[in-house]
Formats: C-alpha cells, sequence, structure tokens
C-alpha cells in the first residue's frame, strides 16, 4: 500500500494519472470525505500563526465585517481557528485514520464542513484591520491570501459569484468584462468635455518618465471615469512627462490575487516586464487596490526597475514643487477616508490629508474611525462581488459616519472605494458627494484659474 | 536541602514522563508546522528591528497597553507572573541537583536568615501574587464580566484552572509549611504565604492537624505536572510561539515600510 495514501493526501506519484487522481477525489466527495487542502502554499510561519492567536477577541471588536455578521467564523480568531481544526485534521500527527487518532477518536472533517470554512474564509474584505488590532502582530491578511490560494488549489474556491472576475480578467485582462479597446475611452471623454487640451500620448510609442496606470475601474466605471480625467487633467496641468498605456494596459492582478488565484503570478511577471521595459522613472496610480499589488506584491514576483507612487504622494510633490498652486478659496467641509490599501496596507495616511489641506477653504473633518481604524467599506478582498449585502451594510457604516461628523463629502483616494462608498450613499438616500481627492485638486485648480 | 521538599522517586519518574508528553506536543506542532513549504520570511532579518519588537511587544507588550490598561495588567501580570516562578523553579531545581552545598552561593541562596534565602522568598512570592492577580482579572472578565469580545470555549477554561490552581496551591503550600513555626520575621519576605498562615491559624485546631505538607505539595505538583503536560496541546503553546511572530514581523514590517519611505 502506498504510504502516501494512506496518510490520505493527494500527491500524485510518477505512474499515477491525473484520471486516477480525479476519480479519488470524487469517491471521496461522494463518501461525503473532503478533499485534502493543500498546505504547500502556506509558509511555516503561517501554520505557526494558527497557534500564535490567543483567542483575545481584539480582532472581533474592529472587524468591519464581523459588525455586520455576527457569527464566531467570520471573524479573524475563528476563521484561524476553524482553518487550524481543518489541517490538524488531515496533517496532524494525531489525525484520523493514524493510530493516535484512532486512540483519540478523531473525526475526518467532511465536505460541508470545508464548504462552509470557504463560504467564511471569503466574507472578508481583506482590510487588514485585524493585524492593526491584533496584539501578537499576526500577519493576518498574507495569512487570509495564502488560506485562499490553498482552497483554490483544492478545488473549493473562489465563491461562484467571483469566478466571473476571475474569467474576465484571464478573458479581458480587467474584472468588469469590457473590451480591451474600450479601456481608454474615458481619454476622448476627457477631451471632448475640455479636461486635457491634447490625449495623454502613448507611452509604448513616445517615451515619457512617468506611466500614469489608470487602474481597471477608472478606466471603465462610468461613474468613476472622473477620476481618471482628473488624473489626466492635473498631470497636464502641472506639465509632467507622462503617458498611457492605453488599450495594452492589463489588469494589475489583485482581484485575482485576493482570491487566491495563481494566474495572478503569470499577470504580474507580464506586467512587471511590459513595465520595465517602458524605461520610467515612476509609475503612478489614483487605485489604492493597483498601488499595493504593484508595490508591494509585484516586488514578491521579480523586481521593478521604477519607482511606484500613489497618485496623492506624487500630487504632494507637485505641490511641495510649487507646480500646482491653489489661489481661490474652496469652501467645502469634507471628510477623507482612508482606503485600506493605501492606509493599513501601504502606511499612506499623512499625503491626501496635507493635499487637502493645502487647499484653500476646506475644512476636513475625520470620521470616528480614521487612518489606521478606518472602517473598511467592503469593496475589497472579492467580498464585494461575493457577498453584496453585506458589503452594501458596511458601506452604510461608513457613510453614517461620515454625516456623522457633518461633512458635506467623502473624499477618497482608490477608485474602488468610490465604488463601494456609492453604493452606502445611494442606500440611505444621503446628501453626501462621493469624490476622489483628485476631483478636489482639479476643482481647486479650475477655481485658482478663474480666479 | 535547598527546596523545602525533599523529592521523592516518584516525582522524578513523573517528570520524566511529564517531559516525553510534553516533547512529543512540542513534536505535534512543528510536524504540522513543518508542512507550510512557503517561504516565511518576504525581507532579509533586520536584527535592530527585532530587538525592538522584543522589546516593545514581547517583553513591555506595548500594543496590548494602548488597547487597554486592565487586559495589559492581566496578562502581563500572568506572562512575567509565570516567568518568575518558572525562574524560581528552575534555580530551585538546579542547586538541588547540579550544585554543592557547601559552595559559597549555596550558602548564599540556602543558609537560613540569609539575604540570598530571604530574596527567594520574596521572589516566590512577589511573582506568584503577580500571576495570581493577573489570573483573577482573567477569571472576572471571563465568567463574571463576561467580556463581550471573548469567546470561552473548555480549552479557556482549563488554561485559566490550572494556572490559577497551580499558584493557589503553591501559596497554600507555604502557608501550611509556616503553620507549625513559631513566628519569625524571615515570614514576612514570604509574604502571601504567611499571611494565609495567619487566616489558616483562625481555624480550629482539629482542623489544621489534618493539613499535612508533604500531601499539599503532592497536590501543588501534580496540578503543575498536569500544566506543563498541557501547555503543547493547548492555548498556551502562544507562550514559545508569539513572541517568535511578534519579532519575525518586527522585522517584516520595518522593512515593508522602509521600501514605502523609499
Amino acid at each position: 500500500m502506498d504510504p502516501k495514501n494512506m496518510r490520505g493526501e493527494w500527491h500524485m506519484s510518477d505512474n499515477e494519472t491525473h484520471e486516477t487522481k480525479v476519480e479519488e477525489m470524487e469517491a471521496k466527495v461522494e463518501n461525503n470525505e473532503a478533499r485534502i487542502i493543500k498546505i504547500d502554499n502556506l509558509s511555516p510561519r503561517q501554520i505557526m500563526e494558527l497557534d500564535v492567536c490567543t483567542r483575545c477577541g481584539e480582532c472581533s471588536v474592529w472587524c468591519p465585517v464581523y459588525d455586520q455578521d455576527k457569527r464566531e467564523t467570520v471573524n479573524p480568531r475563528g476563521r484561524a481557528r476553524w482553518f487550524k481544526k481543518i489541517i490538524k485534521s488531515q496533517y496532524g500527527l494525531f489525525r484520523p485514520g493514524t493510530v493516535w487518532g484512532k486512540m483519540l477518536r478523531r473525526k475526518p472533517v467532511t465536505e460541508e464542513e470545508i464548504k462552509a470554512f470557504t463560504n467564511d474564509l471569503y466574507e472578508c474584505s481583506t482590510c487588514r484591520q485585524c493585524y492593526v488590532a491584533c496584539p501578537v502582530q499576526i500577519d493576518t491578511v498574507e495569512l487570509w491570501e495564502s488560506m485562499r490560494r490553498s482552497i483554490v488549489d483544492s478545488g473549493y474556491g473562489p465563491l461562484e459569484q467571483q469566478k466571473a472576475l476571475a474569467i474576465s480578467v484571464k478573458s479581458y485582462d480587467n474584472p468588469w468584462q469590457q473590451p480591451r479597446s474600450s479601456r481608454s475611452r474615458w481619454t476622448k471623454l476627457a477631451l471632448k468635455d475640455k479636461k486635457v487640451a491634447k490625449e495623454p500620448k502613448d507611452i509604448t510609442k513616445t517615451k515619457a518618465e512617468v506611466l500614469y496606470y489608470v487602474g481597471c475601474t477608472a478606466s471603465y466605471d462610468v461613474n468613476v471615469k472622473e477620476v481618471a480625467i482628473s488624473d489626466a487633467h492635473i498631470l497636464e496641468r502641472a506639465n509632467v512627462d507622462y503617458g498611457i498605456l492605453g488599450p495594452k494596459e492589463k489588469c494589475c492582478g489583485s482581484v485575482l490575487l485576493r482570491v487566491g488565484d495563481h494566474e495572478y503570478e503569470r499577470i504580474a511577471e507580464e506586467n512587471i516586464k511590459m513595465f520595465n521595459d517602458l524605461g520610467i522613472k515612476t509609475l503612478i496610480t489614483s487605485c489604492a487596490g493597483c498601488y499595493k499589488t504593484i508595490k508591494q506584491d509585484y516586488a514578491k514576483v521579480g523586481k521593478l526597475n521604477f519607482e511606484v507612487k500613489h497618485m496623492v504622494e506624487f500630487l504632494l510633490d507637485l505641490i511641495r514643487e510649487g507646480k500646482l498652486q491653489f489661489k481661490k478659496e474652496l469652501k467645502m467641509k469634507v471628510t477623507y477616508h482612508d482606503p485600506c490599501h493605501l492606509g493599513r496596507h501601504s502606511g499612506v495616511y499623512d499625503a491626501p490629508r496635507e493635499i487637502l489641506r493645502a487647499i484653500p477653504g476646506i475644512e476636513l473633518v475625520e470620521m470616528e474611525r480614521s487612518r489606521e481604524n478606518s472602517r473598511c467599506c467592503g469593496a475589497g478582498g472579492g467580498l464585494k462581488a461575493g457577498f453584496p449585502d453585506i458589503q452594501n451594510q458596511m458601506a452604510q457604516t461608513r457613510v453614517k459616519e461620515a454625516e456623522a461628523v457633518g461633512a458635506s463629502a467623502i473624499v477618497s483616494a482608490c477608485p474602488f472605494c468610490y465604488q463601494g462608498l456609492q453604493i452606502g450613499i445611494q442606500a440611505l438616500n444621503l446628501p453626501l458627494k462621493m469624490m476622489d481627492i483628485t476631483e478636489i485638486v482639479t476643482m481647486a485648480l479650475d477655481e485658482a484659474e478663474k480666479a | 536541602m535547598y527546596m523545602y521538599y525533599e523529592a521523592q522517586w516518584s516525582l522524578y519518574v513523573l517528570t520524566v514522563i511529564t517531559v516525553v508528553i510534553f516533547l512529543v506536543g512540542v513534536y505535534a506542532n512543528v510536524y504540522l508546522i513543518r508542512r507550510g513549504k512557503a517561504r516565511s520570511l518576504t525581507y532579509k532579518f533586520n536584527p535592530g528591528a527585532m530587538l525592538k519588537a522584543l522589546i516593545v511587544n514581547v517583553i513591555f507588550q506595548s500594543k496590548l497597553l494602548k488597547q487597554s490598561s486592565l487586559r495589559w495588567f492581566m496578562h502581563i501580570s500572568i506572562f512575567w507572573g509565570f516567568m518568575g516562578l518558572l525562574a524560581h523553579t528552575t534555580f530551585l531545581a538546579y542547586y538541588s541537583h547540579f550544585v554543592s552545598p557547601d559552595s559559597a552561593s549555596a550558602q548564599f541562596f540556602f543558609t537560613p536568615h540569609s539575604a540570598g534565602r530571604l530574596f527567594l522568598d520574596f521572589w516566590g512570592d512577589f511573582w506568584g501574587t503577580l500571576l495570581l492577580i493577573g489570573c483573577s482579572i482573567a477569571i472576572y472578565r471571563r465568567y463574571v464580566s463576561k467580556v463581550q469580545q471573548l469567546d470561552t470555549v473548555l480549552a479557556d477554561t482549563l488554561a485559566i484552572f490550572l494556572l490559577f490552581s497551580v499558584t493557589a496551591t503553591g501559596f497554600f503550600c507555604e502557608a501550611v509549611r509556616f503553620l507549625p513555626l513559631p513566628p519569625s520575621p524571615d515570614f514576612n519576605y514570604s509574604f502571601l504565604g504567611y499571611g494565609l498562615t495567619k487566616i489558616l491559624r483562625l481555624m480550629p485546631q482539629s482542623t489544621i492537624k489534618y493539613l499535612k505538607y508533604t500531601e499539599q505539595v503532592r497536590n501543588h505538583l501534580i496540578l503543575g505536572i498536569f500544566l506543563i503536560l498541557y501547555i503543547p496541546f493547548s492555548k498556551m503553546w502562544h507562550i514559545f510561539v508569539s513572541p517568535i511572530e511578534v519579532l519575525l514581523d518586527g522585522s517584516e514590517e520595518h522593512a515593508r515600510r522602509m521600501a514605502y519611505e523609499r
């Protein structure tokens, strides 16, 4: 007997065919016995982290998803405990089927249990609030993402609702099922609305120092296109030598990475090669998700030969260099929503606030939860696709916080948050305005021009 | 005799069994950890950042302090109380077995009325009291005020029960040891144990005579052995792995931040 089979593992020996593996897996499913969750994706440290959790519950106090769906298995503490139970029952020294397992009457984990776990694993926006709260510093989001890769490898994930996003990224290079050719349609709108004097140059044809990586949401979403248009407007006003990839721009792969799809690595490799070949000095983006993915996650796949900046960092540099000046007052009371991928994941909290404070007349008020404790809008991590109702509730909770401080607009620096918070505003039918920080800057520049 | 209790052969047998089961538990945990094949660290080790994390988040647990001063006091009392008593017991066991009674250090620490002996008596009571206070706060939060963020399972109850009862029985042993002895100012260094003796003396003599020191020590040791056995199979395993995680994260987070500041 193959000792590997005795252990119930799914390692294929040389003479084992893919078909036999599938048959065995199907037999297991028929017996209501769960397939083996592959944990090669996890590091020894991440498996150790399951024991590091002391179950103090601090994460449950802060978790914005648990706040909406009060189930223990949804909060980080419960998730870690459940996953530990699953892998212990499949890989542990005292797992069912072993002499010790029999003595201790250990039961194998069932198919239903893993499916329920999978569902709860994806009920998370990967906002990293749990890391901020955790007194023992468990690198939670990395852990959740590795678990998701394991779940995907074992055929349980992602959720059906999320599969469409992944398929779209693979087929169209964007998660919104839009044709590649319409990726730069926003430039035509910008030209038509006279927001730019000329179309941004195609960086693949004409070299430029700066690549403006627009991102899928700002490129395609009709309601968020204003972000891309404002960015182009500002860059042109500041005489920045920049270009865009246009139809050649591809999704950064963040969606795939967050839901645990390995296709992300291929996309990251292709993008890294394309970006490096451009000979740019700086890549800028307005999307917090793209920024985190390119700056932090791409670095694990390959080396980047340029600097990556979020638009708020780039804008602040332009303001400090005197290339952007605001002279006219813009009378508005605004509050700033820290996008998770820009704030907690990347530590960029001050730049957007400094920009807002540099605009005369702007009154910046902070919500009850801001900076590292900023409440997630629920748009990221595949949550919006998988659990739209939960995301809607999360956005409403966040929007209410903005309303409570008397702001007339919520300003953010991420097209995804823009989409997400807009849902909350519409659901509550509030007079609040959702704005990207670049829109405010554009308004302030236009006011200055009029002055 | 360095310790107040002469170890019997049965204690050595129990100790060997305890160590074996403890090591099996450790092996089971490491066995599972080793199934992970991905890289544990993205960036290079940064000893400076790890040292900072050790001081800030392991020794002083400042992140917990920022969240709640009560929880910080509770945890730091349990943590340092446990460590202090572990050091105390290890010290006594080491001297009992490996150091000649004629050596200068043994004379310093174990001669009656010596400063070293009084220091050890105080040391044991101080850390034990701290541990008891920490456990009491934990019990209060979990079972009396029922703090909402806590989700109590049997393993939590068992862990707190063992920690509390081992410490409490330790003090009870000390109190019973003082019972037949005439008062001495030295006993004040064992402030909690001796305080308990004074309370026990209020009991009728007919009851006191049933309190045998060796029996109390046996109960204390059995509970202590269960506590040690239970560590690798319970959430108390975090005593070992949480500091490792804090140090690794200290290094990683520092490198991540540096990457953003560049």
